[in-house]
């Protein structure tokens, strides 16, 4: 199958549009770079635009590193760090991230995602939730199910775009048929090449 | 120059409009807080007297100062009554919200006044007010209330004047004098009330939830030893209202609300 482009795709979504992007675990790296590649320059850098990172799997400060290296702006992302806390790495903390203390903190996740909805309004926003698989470690089925039903809902409801990561193999039956019911488009990068 | 309040129609709700529709609505005073007015289906009804209850750190201060300063940018004149901390303090908390503005203080249309000096000014000098004492204090408030005319009005809090009424019956009739020259006066009122972390009263005395118009409960719940701060109504007159259990968080644009997830086990309340 030919390799497709996901920044192009990802460009072509209106708002309101919830999406997950699957990374092949064997070629992690590579697939990991490239979405960041396709969501935070090619879309964030769009006109208007404004990306809300939610950063679970790697601290924001590792995230702002490779987003620097793609000539990102500080002004274009904002980042929810609910991973730095656990990892006790707080010292020098982002000037454009918002710290929760541990990713149970589900309905934090959300109110920090409206925060900083409200407090950078922009004709494109953007939400990067990275990755399903990260919450899954911390919280049950149940209750992250409960998260993104209703997440995904306000963020559809407010024309958001939001671009859920998840490591394919790595997610439970119970996440995937769960992410099967809220988001509207898959792109497998796995299967289809970043 | 206090620009006049605007009126305040209620929100459609689940149980406002199509078959479960009230005879009469009643108009409404918005609170501000946007979760807080989606959950009340429009704000409180005005004139209500309401109970802010809580343990210490859940939020209530903040939540009525959020309420006063919304309601001082919508042209309703808003007074803070304060008990437990001096008026400069909290000013001096308060500006570190974005939401707030200093104009609002220097203008008049946010007026802090703190109940000890107004206890000294008046001559309140017994440790257990006398009955006498306590209707001074009732007229003093109602004047400040019609002289200003003021539409919002916070006590901060309602426990500390409790332990200088500390009767029950005294307190009853305290509340319900209070709440009849306030609701005269059009002005919405939230009383703060300092409870324990144990669940199942919601006052000093014990009385007070059945005399208010309306209750808002908030407590630190907990998931997995993590605290979750949330909030509920537990009443209120003359409107429905959702009756879900809410996170709160404090942010600088003001209070956030989300549903509070109920998928694991929660050995909070």
């Amino acid at each position: 199958m030919a390799p497709v482009d996901i920044g192009e795709r990802l460009r072509a979504l209106p708002g309101g549009t919830a999406v997950t992007l699957k990374l092949d675990p064997r070629e992690y790296a590579d697939h990991y770079f490239a979405i960041l590649n396709a969501t935070l320059r090619d879309v964030g850098t769009e006109t208007n635009a404004h990306t809300i990172y939610v950063a679970v799997t790697n601290p924001a400060s590792f995230v702002w590193g490779l987003a620097q290296a793609l000539d990102v702006l500080p002004d274009r992302i904002s980042f929810v760090d609910a991973i730095s806390h656990i990892m006790m790495d707080y010292r020098d903390p982002l000037p454009n991230a918002t710290y929760i203390e541990t990713p149970r903190a589900l309905e934090s996740i959300m109110l920090r995602v409206e925060y900083l909805l409200k407090k950078y309004p922009h004709e494109r926003s953007i939400v990067v939730i990275d990755s399903v698989n990260s919450l899954a470690i911390h919280n049950p089925p149940e209750l992250l199910s409960e998260f993104f039903h209703i997440l995904l809902n306000m963020l559809k409801s407010r024309q958001v775009l939001t671009i859920v990561l998840e490591v394919a193999e790595e997610e439970t039956a119970a996440v995937e048929s769960m992410l099967n019911l809220v988001v509207d488009e898959t792109i497998d990068v796995a299967r289809e090449g970043p | 120059m206090v620009p006049p309040p605007e009126t305040a129609e209620p929100r459609p709700s689940p149980a406002v409009g199509g078959l479960m529709a009230p005879a009469t609505q009643l108009e409404r005073c918005v609170t501000g807080v946007e979760g807080l007015d989606n959950i009340l289906y429009g704000g409180i009804p005005r004139g209500n007297m309401v109970l802010v209850a809580g343990s210490v750190g859940t939020g209530k201060t903040t939540l009525c100062l959020e309420f006063l300063v919304r309601g001082a940018e919508r042209g309703e004149r808003s007074l803070f009554l304060s008990v437990t901390e001096a008026s400069d303090k909290l000013i001096q908390n308060l500006s570190t919200f974005e939401f707030f503005r200093t104009d609002l203080v220097t203008n008049g249309s946010l007026v802090f006044v703190d109940l000890p000096v107004l206890y000294d000014r008046l001559g309140l000098e017994h440790e257990e007010l006398t009955e006498e004492e306590i209707a001074i204090l009732i007229r003093t408030i109602r004047d400040l209330v019609r002289q200003l005319q003021v539409k919002r009005l916070v006590l901060d809090s309602l426990t500390s004047v409790g332990y200088r009424i500390r009767r029950d019956e005294r307190i009853r009739d305290f509340m319900l004098r209070l709440g009849l020259e306030l609701s005269d006066a059009g002005c919405t009122a939230l009383l703060v009330s300092e409870i324990g972390p144990t669940p199942g009263r919601y006052s000093l005395h014990g009385v007070e939830e059945a005399i208010v118009d309306g209750v808002v409960l908030l407590w630190n719940a907990r998931r997995q030893g993590d605290i979750l701060r949330v909030l509920q109504i537990i009443k209120m007159r003359g409107t429905t209202h959702s009756q879900a259990q809410y996170v709160v968080e404090l942010t600088p644009i003001g209070l956030l609300l989300a549903p509070h997830l109920k998928g694991a086990h929660q050995d909070g309340q």
